[in-house]
């Protein structure tokens, strides 16, 4: 529902009288009790700042909720829930059950960074729809979605070794998100790539998905790298108040 | 010549006006109706003043001595007019304290009234102790004893600023932005967020007006550096729990009603009319605009005068008005009147 038409009056606060008669009149029905008073107590007031200390949430500060980015957004297009301007909003001011309706679409950003290039006071929109959704991530308000596990996988095999295998990737990311290896598409795939390719090339291939080789002094540059993450996560957990990491990421 | 020139109103603007026509050599009357010169920046005791950020004691009281020290200009205050006749260049001026003078012509800087808070009942402004206006938090600043709330003295942990207190108001007759107003409690709220860092500010608005260059130091910087939150939205009522304030509207960019507790609520309240704008119209000869202010008239033509040859205006006499505009009106005004009475000696002497 685009927001000029959300209305005030939401599902969870109808009541429904099956029989209700005051001072003798029939008033049964839905009332709706968005009048009944309460006093808000669910601000986040670190929201803003627990955003700008992930990736890309950085210039979140910076919006004066012109609704650049929702206009020129890809997703809005097509499914107008999906509302930058109204998220940003939400965090600035701390509403976090409010953002956490919309949680399981804000991942949905497909990145296409127009609204990157039409914001006048460059919040980089995009960047603070990643740095949500690694927010709604860390704090488990949702799953990781297979890309993210995807990324995991792939990041991981790279620090491990310094190189991608794509057939332990495939393994990795099919085992890690419950689906089979016998998939069918999958199945025509790997006989598609055997019967074609190059015995030398599928050889080779047979050998590295055995031995699993390094990249030429990986050890270093994998501590740099590691060291570097690791670092990062904790200064993220920090900035949203979260204990440290209990499985440090390999 | 040897006539003074009145001066009405010992604020920025008469203060401005006296010093630059003695500073040309020209004999000046200030007359004040308090008790001391400086205006509403020194009789309201406002803090730090935008966009300079002196202390106004500092600045508007520099101002005050500098007037003092001019042997040229007489500083009468405790006084008003009650009676003023003539035609420019030969004006009979009647005082309040029983003396008559001869003054060649007159700047009224008589200035404006603070909107009075407990005309928006709904604010709940004189119904509970820790809703206070802009110019009381300008007053706990600038007497050292920091903001805190006057129901028992505690540290506010959340203060809510809320805008147009008395300004762009049908209900209330009050259709004008009083200009000023977003500015200030974009300072107040950074100077609240210095000394209290752990207080959170709130600034409700309708739309922000911090015009020209305020839009970076003041709106941006508010938020930027100091996390000031706007929320768009008119409070519809304050009330209270017993223990803190409960705000209630709507934010408008969400939709979705809010109720929200807070320590302490803050009037940006706006300029009115000088209250004796009445008295001073009729004493002189010289018309209102439609909403009480003076009129002024044509800048283009007749810049700093008012409907009545020989009586000049400066500062927010005409409308509301920051401080260094007025402090430049007054200074026109000195202008406009050495104009005309230099025009009238060569008429003289031809």
């Amino acid at each position: 529902m685009p927001i000029h038409e959300k209305s005030l009056i939401r599902p969870e606060s109808l009541l429904r009288q099956e029989k209700l008669v005051l001072d003798g009149v029939d008033v049964s029905g839905d009332w709706s009790t968005f009048i009944e008073s309460r006093v808000v107590t669910d601000y986040n007031e670190q929201m803003e700042e627990e955003i700008a200390a992930l990736p890309g949430g950085e210039f979140i500060h910076r919006c004066w909720q012109c609704g650049s980015c929702t206009n020129s957004c890809t997703v809005n297009a097509i499914n107008p829930e999906f509302n930058p301007r109204y998220w940003i909003y939400l965090i600035r001011l701390g509403m976090e059950q409010e953002l956490l309706r919309d949680k399981d679409i804000i991942w949905q950003c497909v990145s296409c960074n127009k609204c990157t290039y039409a914001c006048p006071r460059d919040v980089m929109p995009e960047g603070v729809m990643k740095a949500t959704a690694h927010w709604l991530e860390l704090k488990g308000h949702t799953t990781p979605s297979p890309a993210m596990v995807f990324d995991e996988v792939f990041s991981d095999q790279v620090f491990a070794t310094g190189k991608i295998e794509e057939g332990r990737l495939m393994r990795g990311f099919f085992a890690r998100t419950g689906q089979k290896l016998t998939e069918d598409w999958f199945v025509r795939l790997i006989r598609g790539l055997v019967t074609r390719l190059p015995l030398g090339l599928l050889a080779r291939l047979g050998w590295a998905a055995v031995r699993h080789p390094r990249t030429r002094g990986w050890r270093r540059r994998r501590q740099a790298m590691t060291d570097y993450v690791a670092e990062q996560q904790v200064m993220h957990r920090a900035a949203l108040r979260l204990p440290p990491a209990t499985e440090r990421r390999r | 010549m040897s006539e003074a020139v009145l001066v009405l109103g010992g604020g920025p603007a008469g203060l401005s006006a006296a010093h630059a026509l003695a500073n040309a050599g020209q004999k000046v009357l200030l007359v004040e109706k308090a008790d001391r010169l400086g205006g509403a920046p020194i009789l309201s005791g406002y803090a730090r003043l935008v966009p300079s950020g002196e202390w106004a004691r500092d600045a508007i009281g520099g101002m005050v001595e500098r007037v003092r020290a001019q042997p040229l200009i007489e500083c009468l205050t405790d006084c008003t007019v009650a009676a003023f006749d003539g035609a420019p260049g030969d004006f009979a001026l009647h005082l309040t304290n029983g003396t008559t003078h001869r003054v060649a012509a007159a700047v009224l800087c008589t200035g404006f009234t603070h909107f009075d808070s407990v005309n928006k009942p709904e604010w709940g402004f004189g119904t509970y102790p820790d809703v206070v206006t802009t110019t009381q938090v300008e007053q706990m600043m600038s007497s050292g004893k920091g903001v805190r709330c006057p129901s028992d003295g505690r540290e506010p942990a959340r203060v809510a600023i809320l805008l147009c207190v008395g300004s762009r108001d049908r209900q209330i007759g009050r259709e004008w932005c009083s200009k000023i107003c977003c500015t200030v409690s974009a300072n107040i709220a950074m100077e609240i967020r210095e000394a209290l860092p752990k207080c959170h500010v709130y600034i409700y608005y309708m739309d922000i007006r911090t015009f020209g260059l305020y839009e970076g130091t003041y709106y941006w910087e508010s938020q930027e550096k100091y996390r000031v939150k706007y929320i768009k939205a008119r409070i519809a009522e304050v009330t209270s729990d017993g223990k803190r304030l409960i705000v209630k509207g709507e934010d408008t960019l969400v939709k979705r009603p809010i109720t929200i507790p807070f320590d302490m609520v803050v009037h940006a309240i706006g300029m009115d009319p000088n209250i004796d704008n009445l008295t001073i119209a009729a004493i002189f000869g010289v018309k209102l605009e439609k909403h009480g202010y003076l009129q002024k008239a044509s800048s283009y033509s007749a810049m700093s005068g008012t409907t009545r040859p020989g009586v000049f205006v400066a500062g927010a006499a005409t409308g509301p008005e920051t401080i260094d505009d007025s402090i430049a009106q007054g200074q026109a005004a000195a202008m406009a009147v050495l104009g005309q009475m230099r025009a009238a000696l060569r008429a003289a002497a031809e």
